[in-house]
């Protein structure tokens, strides 16, 4: 009874990891997505507002660039804990 | 060996605890980063930061400012925003805030190590205090 009952726990426990990492691997892959979006819409508004097209590129990549950050941030924080 | 069943009783416990936290850690987690990730790098977000840069532009140049520098002006200004990846570099570097640390006006250990004087001549403090306390209750009791 108890040995079926972990087991159950076990798998059950292994599945929710496996959902886990399966979320956060998609959240990583649309990550991409959303930025170009949020980057477009970014430099949409600035050509709007009479911003050469030039500079507002510049700077939408900038915005786009704390992706980066944030990700190397998250790279490094994990290899403090090793 | 009585030992044993209760052993194997609270492994089980503890597996079954530890599927539940894992339940419900899978479903929060993603969720939770999935509303970060929203607030910055969404169309919306996007818009209305652009929004703001570009309002912040054009009153710079309404205000009669030349364009190369109503633009370097516009460029600082989403710098701020994009600076908050600096913080996170430093509380990330470190594993915590430090405040002050380095050599300066508060010595080699900065602001905390005047912290921590600080709270431990507190603490000696009531632990000098309670023991009087205590001594004097006993030279009452006898």
């Amino acid at each position: 009874m108890g040995r079926s009952l972990l087991i159950v726990s076990v798998i059950s426990g292994a599945v929710n990891v496996a959902r886990l990492l399966f979320s956060l691997f998609l959240i990583y892959v649309t990550l991409g997505w959303n930025v170009r979006k949020a980057k477009r819409a970014f430099e949409k508004e600035l050509i709007k507002q009479g911003m050469p097209k030039e500079d507002a590129r510049r700077m939408s990549a900038k915005y786009a660039a704390l992706k980066d950050e944030a990700l190397n941030t998250l790279k490094r924080s994990v290899r403090i804990f090793p | 060996m009585s030992e044993r069943p209760e052993k194997k009783k609270t492994g089980v416990r503890d597996a079954e605890e530890i599927k539940q936290i894992l339940g419900v850690v899978s479903t929060e987690i993603p969720g939770l980063i999935k509303s970060i990730i929203a607030s910055v790098f969404s169309e919306e977000a996007g818009k209305s930061m652009g929004k703001a840069a570009a309002a912040f532009y054009k009153e710079l140049k309404d205000g009669g400012m030349p364009d190369a520098v109503a633009v370097k002006m516009t460029e600082d200004y989403i710098g701020v925003f994009t600076s908050l990846g600096d913080i996170l570099k430093k509380t990330g570097g470190g594993g915590k805030l430090q405040f002050g640390v380095g050599k300066g006006e508060h010595g080699e250990h900065g602001v905390t190590a005047e912290v921590s004087e600080e709270v431990e001549r507190r603490v000696k403090q009531r632990l000098a205090e309670r023991r009087r306390e205590e001594d004097e209750d006993e030279e009452e009791e006898d």
